[in-house]
């Protein structure tokens, strides 16, 4: 009986829109093909997108925090120097170390990083096999040596050494699909020029490694890497059609082929590497982000250690085929995470409860019947997982000529006469990017912590104190936040705009919503067309349920980019608000054909489905939203109420469990301005017993009732003022009942409680019934897993207490 | 395009591999390259002999 096997093929920084836009043009003919027989999605990248960190993610299942690559290069153990990251530095198992306590023999190729090379049941290449560089020169083709560590078992150093091809090697006809009119570039000198023979000739000599040890070592289980793509993109994408305007003509003209012919000689690789393995192969193809290939594209690149990746598009590529996977067809919500667990499961591995993906079950023909096996973690496990001995030796000549390539591609800076200090800054750098990790994973407290051992108060990195800032607010400290922005501020570390918009950021979270809008206002005036800015400011007047406003400046934003993914889930949600439905569903829609990740718009469009009865519909979209983002209660519930109205009995018992594991309790809030129909209505629940305590008297009253201790009993129903809806405990669940009233007849209201109007109109009583309004609207705002029920004033009592009951 | 170890055949005969290589021998992997530079290797000795010779 043939094995199963797995070949797995990394593209960095591969992306889904230049691929299709190729496969429509008929240039990646096999990739076409591989698409109609398996099965694609867009996989989601982690933070920060540094391709190091992401490669060692995809191997091993696990963020950076747990597997220890962080960045680009790391401290020298044995020198006061750096050195590039290694894979000596990986903390945690790979998907390799895995199989060869499993007795799964394993081919890995160029794998970043993955040098010195394992001693692995199988064959190892390592990612510094393909460096043709020595002391900062090209060493000529008849003296490149090879590296030690660099290729396992020992028997392959030899044929794979013969295999591998040298940029001095590449001929005019080759460099010609990248640059059809190349003879006219001024060879040597031209960046365009050495950026393509030397990529090619790595990606040739990967190629080269690849397909001999498929062909001639006996594996179950082949991994690939490939950079070639993320190097064309970074040097090319500038001149990828269409032409950005401030691109010379000349140039574009000459290089605009270059980002294609790199995609369509991956597309050939494939063809051979197809070709190769036999029906019983499942063959994934995936890359660690995607690259802006549109108007997205930044015209500048920040001056700061990794800097290009800024280039770097959230969502990667996904594609798998196989014995046994879906034909055809897309997955959604997946994560480069992802994918070690889910090659554990396709050879029937336990997943490890301590890896931080999921296995795709999706992608399988009978995903219901697939079983996933767990154990706690594969550290635990003993066995020969072949990892490296702490005694290897370093190659200190390969490590530099690694470290020229990463100066020479703006990723790191070129070391200063004084090592030490380099090294401290290294160090620094390395563990902003645990932070932003951290961050990412939404441990924000960790991220502080770093953040602030980190940061040098007299000299400080800006990008290290706006993270602070951001993470201040996520943890809702905000007087230290406030400190942060102040550090901004002292030192003129960013431009005043950015400053503004940071500092809207901590009104907002503040409850200064005005202040806020002041602030980014201020910022517009130099970026009037920032999308980024002009989105804040429009959900902050969403938020105030000021919608004229939000909705024109969503327009605005639509004006000038009409693919704005976010622009349209905002105007969206100004049309969910005022009941258009039809309207809303439509801009929701056009948001998730432009990002489908995007579980908000997945929420939204199903709460306008409900709304408009199409119950069938909307549990789709609220399924979506538990597998893109699985800890919003609210769709739980969502999914619960429309098992009723689809008379799915099992199903809603089914949901009813998970509610009642995530959520302590549920509460209905009265709430609202004071008014007379507030009023009458909490009599009337008294009267009726529907709660137990008459809040009447409460409403105007200086509410200084036991608050807290309305909680002390589950499933109840309460009243709560407008200002007090901020400090409800967020263990529970809460549906909103709220009495909308104008301020001015709320105003009126307490004026004849307390025979003010005899003095005229009360503008004090005005502004403060006016914050109240806007503190709760915006509170309201930032609540997922609010239900919430607006009702006006003129609605009937007993139409409200049946909502309420 | 089909290969074996030491030849790349096309359409069952076999593909003659220029000295300068092209991009679809480069994508046939290890075979590819092997016989690209076995290519090379014959265009640069034949080229050594015919200098020989002209001298």
């Amino acid at each position: 009986m043939k094995k199963n096997k797995v070949l797995l093929i990394g593209w960095d920084a591969a992306e889904w829109k230049v691929i299709d836009d190729l496969i429509a043009k008929g240039l990646m003919p096999t990739m076409k093909k591989f698409l109609e027989q398996g099965v694609r999605g867009r996989i989601a990248t982690l933070d920060p997108p540094l391709s190091p960190m992401l490669w060692t993610s995809i191997a091993t299942g696990k963020r950076p925090q747990k597997h220890g690559i962080l960045g680009f290069v790391e401290p020298d153990p044995k020198t006061e120097g750096i050195r590039p990251v290694s894979s000596k530095s990986r903390k945690v198992k790979a998907l390799w170390n895995i199989f060869s306590q499993s007795d799964i023999k394993s081919n890995i190729i160029g794998w970043w990083p993955s040098n010195p090379v394992e001693p692995i049941k199988g064959a190892m290449v390592s990612n510094f096999y393909q460096q043709e560089r020595k002391n900062k020169k090209t060493v000529d083709v008849d003296k490149w040596d090879m590296p030690e560590g660099t290729v396992h078992p020992e028997k392959w150093i030899g044929p794979l050494k013969d295999l591998r091809v040298h940029p001095l090697e590449i001929t005019g006809n080759l460099i010609m699909p990248f640059i059809p009119r190349a003879a006219e570039l001024k060879k040597k000198d031209d960046e365009a020029f050495t950026t393509i023979v030397r990529y090619l000739a790595h990606a040739a000599s990967i190629h080269a490694a690849s397909t001999e040890l498929m062909l001639n070592e006996e594996w179950d289980f082949t991994a690939v890497y490939h950079d070639a793509i993320d190097h064309f993109s970074h040097a090319f994408m500038k001149y990828h059609p269409p032409k950005l305007e401030y691109i010379d003509q000349e140039r574009y003209d000459m290089l605009k082929d270059a980002v294609t012919g790199a995609y369509r000689f991956h597309d050939m690789m494939l063809e051979r590497l197809l070709n190769i393995v036999d029906d019983n192969t499942t063959v994934i193809i995936c890359s660690d982000h995607g690259f802006h290939s549109d108007h997205l594209r930044p015209r500048m690149l920040p001056d700061v250690p990794s800097g290009p990746a800024i280039e770097h598009s959230p969502y990667g590529i996904f594609a798998i085929k196989g014995p046994g996977i879906k034909k055809n067809d897309s997955i959604y919500g997946s994560s480069i995470l992802d994918i070690a667990p889910t090659v554990l499961s396709l050879f029937d591995l336990p997943i490890g409860k301590d890896m931080d993906g999921k296995a795709l079950v999706n992608i399988y023909e009978e995903s219901e019947n697939k079983k996933i096996k767990y154990i706690d973690s594969w550290e635990n496990v003993n066995g020969e997982s072949c990892e490296l001995s702490d005694d290897v030796k370093d190659d200190p000549i390969a490590e530099m000529a690694a470290l020229e390539q990463l100066i020479d591609l703006g990723y790191i800076e070129r070391p200063e006469s004084n090592s030490v200090d380099y090294r401290d800054k290294v160090v620094r750098e390395n563990k902003y990017y645990l932070a932003k990790s951290y961050a990412c994973a939404g441990a924000y407290p960790q991220a502080l912590e770093i953040l602030e051992e980190i940061i040098i108060p007299e000299t400080p990195d800006y990008r290290w104190v706006v993270e602070s800032v951001n993470a201040c607010i996520k943890i809702k400290d905000y007087k230290k936040g406030q400190s942060y922005l102040n550090m901004v501020k002292d030192k003129n570390l960013v431009s005043t705009s950015y400053l503004n918009v940071l500092d809207s950021k901590i009104e907002l979270a503040l409850n200064n919503p005005n202040k806020a809008i002041e602030l980014l206002n201020k910022a517009l005036e130099d970026f009037s067309d920032s999308a980024e800015i002009n989105i804040e400011l429009a959900k902050v007047f969403l938020s105030l349920r000021r919608f004229s406003n939000a909705e024109k400046i969503f327009n605005h934003v639509l004006k000038i980019d009409d693919t704005n993914a976010y622009a349209h889930h905002g105007l969206g949600l100004v049309y969910l608000r005022q009941n258009k439905l039809e309207e809303a569903i439509e801009c929701f829609l056009e948001s998730i054909s432009l990002i489908y990740h995007y579980p908000y718009a997945h929420f939204h469009l199903g709460e306008a489905l409900v709304l408009l009865g199409e119950y069938k519909s909307a549990e789709s979209a609220f399924e979506q939203v538990v597998l893109m983002r699985p800890n919003i209660k609210k769709t739980y519930r969502w999914l619960h109420d429309i098992q009723d109205m689809l008379g799915n009995k099992q199903k809603k018992q089914a949901y009813k469990k998970i509610l009642d594991k995530i959520i302590e309790g549920n509460f209905t809030v009265i709430t609202g301005l004071p008014s007379k129909k507030l009023e009458e209505l909490l009599q009337q629940l008294f009267k009726d017993e529907i709660i137990s305590k008459n809040y009447s008297d409460k409403i105007i009253s200086g509410y200084n009732f036991d608050f807290a201790g309305n909680f002390s009993s589950k499933n109840s129903i309460i009243f709560a003022p407008l200002s007090y809806l901020g400090s409800m405990p967020v263990t529970y669940d809460y549906k909103i009942i709220y009495i909308d009233e104008t301020v001015e007849n709320a105003s009126q209201y307490i004026n004849s409680k307390t025979n003010k109007l005899k003095k005229g109109f009360d503008i004090e009583t005005n502004n403060i019934l006016q914050k109240q309004q806007d503190d709760a609207n915006l509170w309201i705002n930032q609540q997922p897993d609010l239900d919430l029920y607006y009702l006006s004033s003129d609605k009937k009592i007993n139409n409200i207490k049946k909502l309420i009951i | 395009m089909k290969n074996t170890d030491t030849k790349i055949l096309m359409n069952g005969k076999e593909f003659k591999v220029p000295p300068g290589g092209t991009l679809g021998v480069l994508a046939l992997g290890s075979v590819g390259i092997r016989a690209w530079k076995r290519a090379k290797q014959e265009y640069m000795s034949k080229l050594k002999n015919k200098k020989n010779e002209e001298k």
